[in-house]
């Protein structure tokens, strides 16, 4: 329902910031700034709203929320809407996307993140590599294209050499990589390939995981920068040091991600 | 009250006008014609037209009991057949994997016996856009039956005419009206219809990507093209709108 109504909000709050021009900004104020609206990937969901908890814990009366999607939507709601105060994005084009069309500062990678296959407990088609993924009549689910895991995906894929099979078992393009663990979770689809961070403690029961061998594994890395005309700056950079170099690191660990390269 | 009218018009017409203003015409025939918008379009009207149909006929006999039938627990058999309006798409299509998925209820069944799977497949798209809208179909065509005069009927009856003929040339034809009114809800709300497909269906170009999907995926890589394919959408709904504006609102 949210997502139906992402279209004709952004049309209308896009229309009605024309209509006004010089679109009147939050008043929340640059010092202590007790408001943080932080944008990131749906893969940082868990990661993320962990560390949110801590940085409120160690910066009382400061309230961190959060808008997790698609990195490409999220880009575009960036740019048309100019609310967010931190964007973190699981690929670097559409932080570049970002940083050209509405501007960004203090840009960081973070994290990397490996991909994985996915199949249900049961493994109903019998998947043991990547490379069974292009067997006849497997049903795969990707993320669609342009969403940075369904890039990444096809990308292993063709590393693999397998892609023009695999693909020819795509069954759904999903919005995100959340949409795709819970089609796999579900047992609806054969096997799925995500980020190794998306099996989170919560859905580790009810899926199995098969490792890619890294020659033909894609590594996303996610940047992390303030963006511009953010309200609460100086919260926004305390927030991103965090996550950059603080508690958030450990965080990070926790949940599956790779340190940044170096 | 015109004033107030006037800005509650303006509310819901703004957002499709700033489409229009929005819409990157120069690249419109080329945005149409690139991003498989017409595949889209097709397979919309094919899931949204059976949708239509299963709705009207699934949907009229739990209009006739609703209407005519006397017996404890029709308010609640009108909650249940209503529920999908007030039922977030999403969640609509999550009841319905939990239903009808390959692991759900009854859908395991029909896969382990029967090899059918309607997630990722056009008929489980129609199964998402029927779901939301036979409500809408219910509701006009109840309704309508409510307000027919049954002396009417009594009175043809009375003159000696079956129940067949009494259906067929007196309670048909005043109903039509209504049918027709609840049957265009329902194809406008099928047509629409997002968060039950995407979640039950899944999102496949050809076979469950419709207009609404196409929308949204093509938002991801050019939101020029996803604008006008929008707007391909619009065009549509108004063209149906427009042709049947005498049946459905004079009498």
């Amino acid at each position: 329902m949210r997502r139906v109504l992402v279209v004709p909000i952004t049309i209308t709050i896009a229309a009605l910031c024309a209509a006004c021009s010089g679109s009147a900004a939050p008043a929340n104020g640059g010092d202590g700034a007790q408001e943080l609206t932080v944008f990131a990937a749906s893969s940082l969901t868990a990661a993320f709203t962990q560390i949110g908890k801590d940085f409120q814990t160690a910066h009382p009366g400061t309230t961190v929320t959060f808008n997790f999607g698609p990195s490409d939507g999220l880009a575009s709601q960036i740019e048309s809407e100019g609310t967010a105060d931190v964007f973190a994005s699981a690929s670097g084009t559409w932080m570049d996307d970002v940083a050209a069309k509405t501007g960004v500062s203090d840009r960081v990678d973070f994290a990397e993140n490996e991909l994985i296959v996915i199949t249900p407990n049961d493994n109903p088609a019998n998947i043991g590599s990547i490379g069974d993924l292009a067997n006849d009549g497997v049903a795969l689910v990707l993320a669609a294209p342009g969403v940075p895991v369904g890039d990444y995906a096809r990308q292993t894929l063709a590393n693999a050499g397998v892609v023009q099979r695999a693909e020819a078992n795509v069954v759904s393009n999903e919005e995100d990589d959340a949409s795709v663990v819970a089609k796999i979770a579900g047992g609806e689809a054969d096997a799925a390939i995500v980020y190794a961070s998306d099996v989170t403690q919560a859905v580790a029961a009810t899926v199995r995981s098969v490792t890619i061998p890294s020659a033909v594994n894609v590594v996303a890395i996610y940047p992390i920068a303030v963006v511009d005309g953010a309200a609460a700056t100086s919260t926004a950079r305390s927030f991103l040091r965090d996550v950059a170099q603080g508690p958030g690191q450990a965080t990070l660990r926790t949940f599956g991600f790779l340190p940044p390269p170096p | 009250m015109v004033a107030l009218a006037a800005l509650g018009t303006a509310f819901v017409a703004l957002p499709v006008v700033a489409l229009l203003i929005r819409a990157p015409w120069a690249h419109a025939v080329a945005a149409l014609s690139g991003q498989g918008a017409w595949t889209a379009l097709r397979l919309s009207l094919q899931v949204s037209l059976a949708a239509t149909f299963l709705s009207v006929l699934l949907g009229s006999p739990i209009a006739w009991v609703l209407a005519r039938g006397r017996f404890r627990g029709r308010n609640v058999l009108r909650a249940v057949v209503i529920l999908p309006i007030v039922l977030p798409p999403v969640v609509g299509g999550i009841a319905l994997l939990a239903a009808l998925g390959r692991s759900g209820v009854v859908g395991r069944w029909l896969h382990d016996a029967l090899g059918i799977q309607l997630p990722f497949t056009t008929a489980g798209a129609v199964v998402a856009a029927t779901f939301v809208s036979i409500p809408l179909f219910v509701i006009a065509a109840e309704s309508g039956l409510r307000s027919l005069d049954p002396r009417l009927e009594d009175a043809a009856s009375a003159a000696g005419a079956s129940r067949r003929y009494v259906f067929r040339r007196i309670t048909l034809p005043m109903l039509a009206p209504q049918l027709l009114a609840g049957a265009v809800l329902a194809w406008a709300r099928a047509l629409g219809e997002f968060g039950a497909t995407i979640t039950f269906a899944g999102n496949l170009a050809g076979r469950t990507q419709t207009l609404p999907l196409a929308v949204y995926q093509t938002r991801q890589t050019d939101p020029g093209a996803a604008v006008v394919i929008s707007l391909l959408l619009v065009a549509l709904s108004l063209v149906v709108l427009a042709l049947l504006r005498d049946r459905l609102w004079t009498r």
